[in-house]
């Protein structure tokens, strides 16, 4: 038997007039999970303590809550001394217990057809894995679509590409999905990583949804013109100023002893619409010793044709773009997009290593910058935190120059095409990050890819920066006072 | 009376797992049904949990003939021949309804449905999706169930049967605040599943107590060798807490193997021809005797090993089992899992006809809650069967029985009404009782039994219920409810063993040597009611 300290979240709407926490020293044994250590205090402290639970074995999907912070299955997650229970963000019935029901409302079921074929070997086993869901809501809760606009879910997406998979179903799921919200997903992730069974519900459900609306002409008229433009011109944005390879030559060395040599990715953002911010993070690299190799026939990666379901043309981009890092020999490609390295890592087979930035920052380990003062808060890019699962890197770099203070990390809204697609919905989460910017009482907000930087730019006074434009201010500002000292 | 919700149907069914959306189908096609859950709809109940499969003759080179043998041999001939038979036969149309309905079953590459190899059964024809059959087969009913018109009230918990002179006709609900909702109706379904809950180690869900035994038993219907409890042979030792956590029989059929503490193979010993997947009742009874004899692990449990298997086919056939373990901190493709018995099935219950009547007017029962099918020990996958089968008949008969006007006893609901009241003025926690019961049930009428630790442990149970159970809160009167119904359950058990002086199947007697084998027993079903109880005798054909 163990002694531990456990946080409650209690809320009882006929008497209470808000929630509050209630702290517990509960006795239980070694290995107990979150759910023994509720059953604990319901039996030895307070028998008033609600929370669902059936299984108790990660089969029913009854008894999901959040443990500090992050959504799990009570009867799964182990317990730990010093945790905080709450319930799953979803509307509170009572204490743990949330309304589940008008969400399980909006899966939609098989409607048999008059002759049943029995799917095949190959569909069954493409549609088992979607078939594991549990429907214990982890997902609805930590989704910002619906938050926003009107969407029935991650979930019930899961499930609508599973009936449209299945020769026995009657329902026309595609166009029903698309009038479901098919295209309001932020590719965010956030749903897949606080599965507890691990179903890829952005990529293996809503881009598979988008490629087969693709193929009914359903795709929306603004992500068709994106296609067009990679197809005329390699790029998913158009340019507007001198792009960043024109700008560049084709190998850049660095100013000192070359301690590592990378071929650069730049990607269609840092390319046509933000090249000072690529040019910036190039300075920072040399000054640390890395030598970056520039291939000019690179294209766009082909991350805003797979999220939106326009695969066509993607093979073409793919070969374009390996064969360019082949081509010169390069083992280690760098990018600082979030959305081409999470692409390049997960949705291309590359024959190079591929590193984000950060990664490449902190693996050499950076000359120290001089600190500004400022405060500082840091918007985790979903592509970067969820997709590569980088988090702790850009923080050990950030906090080398500036004072960082935290924000909960929420999608911006700019992703999964959803910016040029539904822009009204980018723009009330893009307004929620603000919200959140302003909480923190930071100066300037700190992020590291060009989607994010760009579409935050928008939404708030306070300036937007990509990590490495702030490391370089760093430096420069290193630099103006050795001058000062000199003089 | 105080004016309550009172919710009209034809059939009003209780119970939300395999049987009960089943048989609310069904009796959805002749008026109006009412389907009451206690959990929310899907989640609750051991369908849900089922992991293994179900079996269905489904090849012809299997048989009905050759399903219903195995089902008697496994059940100890205990079975109801009629209901048995009519298992095996209907196993396969209720399996093509599924399907029909979308279930997603494995299947091979001539599109078949797959069938793997279960223990007791001469041919493999257990049908299953991965290691999540039953969770494939309610996620399929719950859509089918949607394209009806049955209304489903979920959370509420059944506290007791309505009668109208001798017949039932609804029951008296009581929701998760706390407040009374009748349900009047022309038939009423009992599909409220098992009750191995009121032992200390049990594989079922939290829904798992025994309600609808009592339930039925509060209204005057009969039971059945209620004294058949199926100890299932692997359950998880580790996590205490989460101690009893089903590992499916499909873990043997894919060629897991059972091991002692000195790595041998110790079904050799029990059942050299059928080893490993030999019937539940025996390899429960070798699994415990290895333990308590000293060769089991210190967690108290044995080996049981796949770790000679390719591990493709552990994370595609035993999905579930791999992520549970992992959970735990044991990978199975690497490391044998530790197992030991737990209370699993109960085989005894409601005494019912082909069509699921009970003894009493009015009241149907399907799935667990009934006995008779299975006799005194359940073959693995025959109980998702069942509960299709009989779910299915059960919800038809009800459908089909006569309309007529009900007059509310309000004498009786006065009573629900003082009983709830009473357990605001309780004094002793429910948890408290449950904990004692499961306790003294694990320890006196658990696997191996004796006349004198049976009487004890009824002593026990009665003591227990004379303690006054204390509500602390509204939310708390359905605890206060359950754990009556635990008492009542297990009591039935217990009462049903001390009658059956042989052994016979999961039933084992310790104290009484027996010169019959089980085919020539004297004995048929123990039988008990609130009128009478006693042991049927005479051998079977």
């Amino acid at each position: 038997m163990r002694e531990m300290t456990v946080k409650v979240f209690r809320f009882d709407p006929e008497t209470d007039e808000k929630p509050h926490f209630q702290t517990y020293l509960v006795r239980v044994n070694d290995g107990a999970r979150v759910l023994h250590a509720l059953h604990c205090i319901k039996e030895d402290h307070d028998p008033s303590l609600s929370y669902r639970y059936c299984c108790a074995s990660g089969q029913c999907g009854s008894c999901a809550v959040k443990v500090n912070g992050e959504p799990v299955l009570a009867c799964m997650e182990e317990a730990t001394d010093g945790m905080v229970i709450e319930p799953l963000d979803l509307p509170i019935k009572r204490d743990l217990v949330v309304d589940m029901e008008p969400y399980l409302d909006q899966i939609a079921t098989l409607v048999p057809a008059e002759e049943c074929p029995l799917p095949t070997q190959d569909v069954v086993e493409q549609i088992k894995p979607l078939r594991s869901c549990i429907e214990c809501l982890a997902c609805v809760s930590v989704c910002p679509a619906l938050k926003v606009i009107d969407f029935s879910g991650p979930t019930a997406m899961r499930e609508s590409l599973r009936l449209a998979l299945d020769p026995r179903d009657t329902g026309d799921r595609v166009a029903e999905a698309v009038e479901d919200g098919l295209f309001t997903c932020t590719s965010c992730q956030a749903c897949w990583k606080v599965c507890p069974k691990d179903i890829q519900i952005p990529g293996k459900a809503i881009e598979r949804l988008r490629a087969l609306a693709n193929e009914k002409g359903l795709t929306l008229p603004r992500h068709q013109t994106v296609e067009k433009l990679v197809r005329e011109t390699g790029r998913s944005v158009d340019r507007t100023q001198e792009t960043f390879l024109e700008q560049v030559p084709e190998v850049l060395e660095p100013y000192g002893e070359v301690k590592g040599t990378v071929g650069f990715f730049v990607g269609c953002m840092y390319n046509n619409r933000l090249p000072r911010t690529a040019l910036d993070a190039m300075e920072v690299l040399r000054r640390n010793g890395i030598r970056v190799i520039i291939p000019r026939e690179q294209v766009c990666c082909g991350s805003p044709l797979i999220r939106t379901g326009q695969i066509d043309y993607l093979n073409t981009l793919k070969r374009r773009n390996i064969d360019a890092f082949v081509f010169r020999g390069i083992d280690t490609v760098m990018t600082m997009c979030a959305g081409c390295g999470s692409t390049l890592k997960n949705d291309y087979d590359c024959p190079f290593r591929v590193m984000d930035i950060n990664e490449v920052l902190t693996k050499v380990g950076i000359e120290p910058p001089a600190r500004l003062e400022l405060k500082a808060t840091y918007h985790d890019p979903c592509h970067l935190m969820r997709g590569q699962g980088i988090r702790t890197q850009p923080r050990e770099l950030i906090s080398q120059v500036v004072d960082l203070v935290e924000m909960p990390a929420i999608c911006c809204g700019s992703g999964g095409g959803v910016r040029s697609g539904v822009p009204e919905e980018a723009a009330a989460l893009a307004e929620d990050r603000r919200i959140e910017i302003e909480k923190t009482g930071a100066d300037i907000v700190i992020s590291s890819c060009p989607f994010c930087e760009y579409h935050i730019m928008e939404h708030t006074d306070k300036p937007v920066k990509n990590i490495t434009t702030v490391l370089l201010e760093g430096y420069r500002e290193k630099d103006r006072r050795k001058k000062e000292k000199e003089c | 009376m105080r004016s309550f919700e009172v919710i009209d149907s034809h059939v009003l069914v209780i119970g939300s797992g395999g049987a009960g959306v089943r048989a609310a189908i069904e009796a959805s096609f002749s008026g109006d049904t009412v389907m009451v859950s206690k959990t929310i709809a899907g989640k609750g109940g051991c369908t849900t949990m089922a992991e293994g499969g179900y079996n269905a003759v489904l090849r012809e080179t299997d048989s009905c003939e050759d399903h219903f043998l195995d089902t008697l041999k496994g059940g100890a001939y205990l079975n109801d021949r009629e209901l048995a038979r009519i298992l095996v036969n209907d196993a396969p149309g209720r399996i093509a309804d599924l399907l029909c309905w979308g279930a997603v079953f494995d299947v091979t590459g001539e599109c078949e449905v797959a069938q793997r190899p279960f223990g007791g059964q001469r041919f493999p024809r257990t049908c299953y999706a991965g290691d999540r059959t039953g969770h494939e087969m309610m996620m399929t009913l719950l859509d089918r169930l949607a394209s009806t018109d049955v209304e489903v009230f979920n959370e509420i918990a059944i506290i007791d049967l309505l009668k109208d002179g001798d017949s039932v006709a609804g029951a008296v609900g009581l929701d998760e605040k706390g407040e009374i909702v009748i349900f009047r109706s022309d038939a009423t379904v009992l599909a409220t599943g098992g009750g191995s809950r009121i032992y200390d180690i049990s594989t079922n869900s939290s829904s798992g107590t025994g309600d609808g035994f009592a339930l039925g038993y509060r209204a005057g219907a009969e039971l059945i060798d209620m004294e058949q409890v199926q100890f299932h042979p692997t359950g998880a030792v580790y996590p205490y807490d989460a101690r009893g956590r089903l590992v499916t029989e499909a873990v043997r059929g894919e060629g897991g193997l059972l091991k002692n503490i000195e790595g041998e193979r110790f079904m050799e010993r029990y059942d050299p021809e059928r080893m490993e997947l030999s019937t539940r009742d025996v390899v429960a009874r070798s699994i415990a005797t290895e333990i308590l004899e000293g060769r089991g692990t210190k967690n108290g449990g044995v080996y049981l090993d796949v770790t000679h298997l390719p591990r493709h086919q552990v994370e595609t056939r035993l999905p579930v089992m791999l992520e549970q373990f992992l959970k735990f901190g044991v990978d199975i493709r690497d490391e044998p899992m530790e197992v030991a018995p737990t209370a699993h099935h109960i085989m005894g219950g409601l005494r019912i006809s082909s069509g699921g009547e009970t003894s009493v007017p009015g009241l149907y029962a399907c799935g667990e809650v009934t006995g008779g099918v299975h006799g005194a020990n359940r073959l693995g996958g025959n109980a998702l069967a069942d509960t299709q089968v009989f779910g299915r008949r059960a919800g038809e008969s009800a459908g089909k029985a006569r309309k007529r006007s009900i007059s509310l006893d309000e004498g009786q609901i006065d009573l629900q009404e003082r009983r709830l009241a009473a357990f605001y003025a309780g004094e002793v926690n429910p948890a408290t009782v449950a904990r004692s019961l499961q306790t003294a049930m694990w320890e006196g009428a658990g696997i191996f039994r004796t006349g004198s630790e049976l009487e004890k442990t009824l002593e026990m149970i009665n003591h227990l219920s004379t303690l006054n159970l204390k509500a602390a809160n509204r939310c708390n009167l359905i605890e206060c409810c359950t754990v009556q119904n635990m008492l009542t359950t297990a009591s039935l058990v217990v009462r049903g063993a001390i009658l059956r002086k042989e052994s016979r199947g999961a039933h084992v007697r310790k104290d009484v040597t027996q010169a019959w084998d089980a085919s020539n027993s004297p004995y048929r079903h123990t039988f008990l009611s609130l009128c009478d109880e006693g042991i049927e005798t005479g051998v079977w054909e």
